[in-house]
């Protein structure tokens, strides 16, 4: 349980039904999901000035697979900005996972204090002392005048002309397929109701039990070991056998009052409309540059 | 008959468990002495910004020059040091000599405000805190090994296969805190 990889795989298994790799205590407490490249916590941009950074940034990231973010907070609850940086940028995953090719710009409102943290991909891109000379010459004047807009746009224009001017147009060869999450989320759903509402219906109390033990057995192969799976399998028997009887329960009861379950007639509807796709899982060690204004 | 299929059942899983465990002491073992690397790469990536610094107090006062030997001299320590605990102290000793050559050239306004001298600062509060990143990453991989090796079950399978506790890099108070190279 101590590796990333088994942390990963406990996760998601007992994801759906409980977070229970609850995140170690550190001062740094996370500010919310990320609900696109710009975070805007501390609410200093208005709408217009969000999007047109959303576009920018979320176009770049088309352009690049860079995932440039920008994430604002009221404050840092006491913590160095350094090392918030680095659990956030950990936590929401910046940059794609095979390349850690992410950068946050975080800017703590209260504590007036700002930081580039880049990702390990990028730091060839973009040194320590251009992050320096950016937050120095571009963000600080701007933001003493509480141009944060003005400041932040700017600076977004600098990184992405940077962190393009080595990379003249990477072939997009190979691009590793991103899990998305949503996509997870509307399979999870859609299975889930699938399977009830035919566990529901039938007569059988065993089907649920070889559905778990063959769910958890392709789950096992997927992990890449038939040890996996055959644990997988005897863990996941029980699972299906239980399943099986509360929807038969509830189905049955259902007949009875003619109220069905939510999960009885199929599929919910999924799709998320915004384009955001999530991060892509890269992190960060530490570089980059902080500053004050 | 029903008794022993249970007892066989019971045998295949205990031995199921210990494989799981084993197989995770190995890796977490891989994943420390990876941290350790990674460690080790920035310590490298400060070591080569040194001499750069030293050469901005180049004939300045005798202050200056005094604590640059001295950043000269911890650098090599380090350099020469070959075991964990050995480059852990020196670069304590190393951390310590540099912060006293900054405060003095902080002190210079002929050195402190030259862009140079301000790109060469910000590498290194940069490098300074890439340090602290990783030794804190080195840190919580070694506990989890250790609450592993000391922690009920897994304990049984650390002293079968003798998996031993790995030592904590323990920093200096506050040097875990990021750059007091703030400039």
């Amino acid at each position: 349980m101590f590796v990333n990889n088994k942390k990963n795989f406990i996760a998601t298994l007992l994801g759906a039904v409980i977070l229970l790799t609850a995140s170690q205590v550190f001062a740094y407490t996370k500010p919310g999901n990320p609900t696109g490249f710009v975070n805007d916590f501390a609410g200093i941009f208005s709408a217009e000035q969000k999007q047109s950074l959303e576009t920018k940034l979320s176009a770049y990231e088309k352009q690049s697979t860079n995932e440039v973010s920008v994430v604002t907070v009221k404050n840092l609850d006491g913590d160095y900005i350094e090392n918030y940086a680095v659990k956030l940028f950990k936590d929401f995953g910046i940059g794609k996972k095979d390349k850690n090719n992410g950068l946050l710009l975080l800017i703590a409102l209260e504590d007036r204090e700002m930081r580039i943290e880049i990702g390990y991909g990028l730091e060839g891109e973009l040194t320590d002392a251009q992050s320096a000379s950016i937050i120095r010459n571009v963000l600080t004047p701007a933001f003493q005048k509480s141009d944060y807009y003005g400041g932040v746009n700017e600076a977004t224009d600098l990184i992405i002309k940077k962190l393009s001017g080595e990379q003249v147009n990477i072939p997009v060869s190979k691009q590793k397929v991103n899990i998305n999450f949503n996509l997870i989320f509307f399979l999870f759903f859609f299975v889930f109701s699938f399977l009830s509402s035919v566990l529901a219906k039938s007569k059988s109390w065993w089907a649920g039990g070889i559905v778990g033990a063959l769910c958890g057995g392709l789950f096992g192969l997927f992990l890449g070991s038939w040890i996996y799976s055959l644990v997988m399998a005897l863990l996941f028997t029980p699972i299906g056998l239980l399943f099986d009887y509360i929807v038969s329960k509830n189905y049955k009861k259902g007949q009875r009052t003619g109220v069905y379950p939510w999960w009885i007639g199929g599929g919910r509807s999924g799709g998320s409309g915004s384009g955001f796709g999530g991060f892509g899982g890269g992190f960060s060690g530490g570089g980059g540059s902080s500053g004050r204004w | 008959m029903k008794k022993l299929n249970l007892l066989i059942l019971l045998v295949v899983l205990i031995a199921l468990w210990g494989i799981l465990s084993y197989n995770n002491f190995v890796r977490a073992n891989k994943a420390v002495d990876n941290q350790w690397a990674q460690v080790e790469n920035q310590y490298q990536r400060r070591l080569s910004l040194i001499p750069n610094l030293v050469n901005t107090v180049k004939g300045g006062s005798k202050q200056e020059l005094a604590f640059a030997k001295e950043v000269t001299d911890a650098r090599a320590a380090f350099a020469a040091a070959s075991t964990v605990d050995a480059k852990a102290s020196a670069a304590s000793n190393l951390e310590t000599s540099l912060g006293r050559l900054i405060a003095v050239i902080e002190a210079n306004p002929a050195i402190a405000t030259v862009p140079l001298y301000q790109d060469l600062s910000a590498e290194l509060a940069g490098t300074e805190n890439r340090i602290a990143v990783e030794r804190g990453r080195y840190n919580d991989n070694v506990t989890q090994i250790n609450i592993a090796v000391r922690t009920f079950p897994s304990n049984i399978i650390a002293k079968t296969f003798g998996f031993q506790e790995r030592t904590l890099f323990k920093a200096e108070t506050g040097a875990e805190k990021t750059p007091e190279v703030n400039f």
